[in-house]
């Protein structure tokens, strides 16, 4: 088979992912997997689907339900040089286990004077659009992004999750791995058309702090993530057909920020809509914009911002759909703005 | 690539033996018309019953059609798909 044959092949986010952590798991006995229905189950959102039968209950380990105990131990884990990677089945469960999560994982390599590293990824299952109602639809992006000491990455497509997922286990320091559960491909919950791309059988590392132009354009930029890349595409094809052209720039992670990136295309299109799924204040569309502001505050004619309204996610279908952006809210920003 | 014919690749082959129920739904299709395949390549997978099953390359060949479209429900037996086989495998 020649090299363009293989590439043919396309994955959903979730085999990507997978593909990835088996591959990992091959080249490095250190590494291993910890959480909620993770090996029988595969992961409730196809998560780690497959890898119990490969690799056996040692190192594909169903936890009790105890997110302090499992994310804990680790940490621990990690301290003594094991790589492991612990799921939180919901990001919104991270409350119970946060001291672990955030004065631990995220703080012992600084509380040590940098004598221990915590080579450990956090994986977790984030985002609503299927009526899970307020405890099981959030993301919670900018609540980790804000906390020091943890890397955060947010893949968008499958051959982003692969390349990132190949990054978080190399890395010698903590990565929040959060993936999208519409984006995953699982048959109960349909994804948009977009995240199931060509994936590269060989591993390949996509660095953090590189975000990406899913669609070039003149007119305005359109900073997003996650799920959000794919509607912010759809909005820009409605744009197009009305002589609106939009770029859509994937951030792909939130620590490290590629600001640069952001910058190079706002500086060309002279307008900016910060597109999230989380909580609009205090969140991941304030630090955007914010960050184009403090260098230079003239370089937009136009700024706007679209996010849940900080309001807990309703679980009504019509409720959530409300306050969840889609295609059609972000075209009417774009319209409403003065470009 | 010799331009033999297409074979139809039916659902009966992927239907679990433990379930009553006929219907299914395909999930995902990893492959589109003109994907050349490796024998046991996966190229998509269907849904019966809320378990996903790999649907994969019987034959090295060329995907010639795709008979279900995605998220489409189908009955058991129903072809999926055509594949042209490769005889260079």
């Amino acid at each position: 088979m020649s090299q363009q044959d293989v590439a043919e092949r396309e994955l959903t986010m979730s085999r990507a992912m997978t593909d990835a952590i088996a591959h990992e798991m091959r080249a490095d006995e250190d590494v291993f997997y910890m959480g909620e229905d993770v090996a029988d189950y595969g992961g409730i959102f196809d998560s780690t689907q497959g890898l119990l039968d490969e690799f056996g209950r040692d190192r594909i380990m169903d936890v009790p339900i105890s997110e302090t105990a499992y994310v804990g131990a680790a940490v621990g884990a990690a301290m003594e040089g094991m790589r492991p990677i612990a799921e939180l089945m919901f990001v919104d469960f991270f409350g119970v286990g946060m001291d672990q999560i955030y004065n631990f994982m995220a703080k012992n390599t600084y509380m040590s004077g940098g004598e221990v590293s915590v080579p450990m990824v956090l994986t977790a299952g984030v985002g609503g659009t299927y009526n899970d109602a307020a405890q099981h639809s959030q993301t919670l992006y900018g609540t980790f992004a804000h906390l020091p000491g943890m890397k955060v990455v947010v893949p968008s497509t499958a051959y982003d999750a692969k390349g990132l997922m190949h990054n978080a286990i190399r890395d010698n320091d903590p990565v929040v791995y959060l993936f999208h559960k519409r984006l995953m491909g699982i048959g109960w919950m349909p994804a948009p058309d977009g995240p199931k791309t060509p994936v590269p059988d060989d591993p390949y590392v996509l660095p953090f702090g590189e975000a990406d132009v899913k669609r070039e354009g003149s007119d305005v930029t359109i900073v997003t993530l996650g799920l959000h890349v794919h509607r912010a595409l759809t909005a820009a094809e409605q744009l197009a057909t009305d002589g609106i052209s939009a770029e859509v720039v994937d951030l792909r992670s939130l620590v490290p920020l590629d600001t640069e990136t952001v910058l190079d295309s706002v500086r060309k299109t002279g307008n900016l809509l910060v597109v999230d799924e989380d909580y609009r204040s205090y969140g991941v569309t304030s630090e955007v914009i914010a960050r184009v502001a403090e260098h230079d505050p003239s370089l937009a004619t136009s700024i706007d911002r679209l996010a849940v309204p900080d309001v807990p996610i309703p679980y009504a279908r019509e409720m959530e759909d409300e306050v969840i952006p889609d295609a059609t809210d972000i075209v009417g920003s774009i319209e409403s703005m003065d470009l | 690539m010799s331009a033999s014919e297409s074979v139809t690749v039916d659902s009966d082959a992927y239907w679990p033996t433990d379930v009553d129920e006929e219907e299914a739904i395909v999930t995902n299709w990893f492959v589109k018309p003109g994907t050349q395949v490796r024998e046991g390549d996966l190229l998509g997978e269907i849904q019966v019953e809320k378990v996903a099953i790999e649907v994969t390359a019987t034959t090295a060949g060329e995907v010639t059609a795709l008979l279900v479209d995605e998220d489409a429900a189908f009955e058991q037996g129903e072809p999926l798909l055509t594949i042209a086989p490769r005889a260079d495998e």
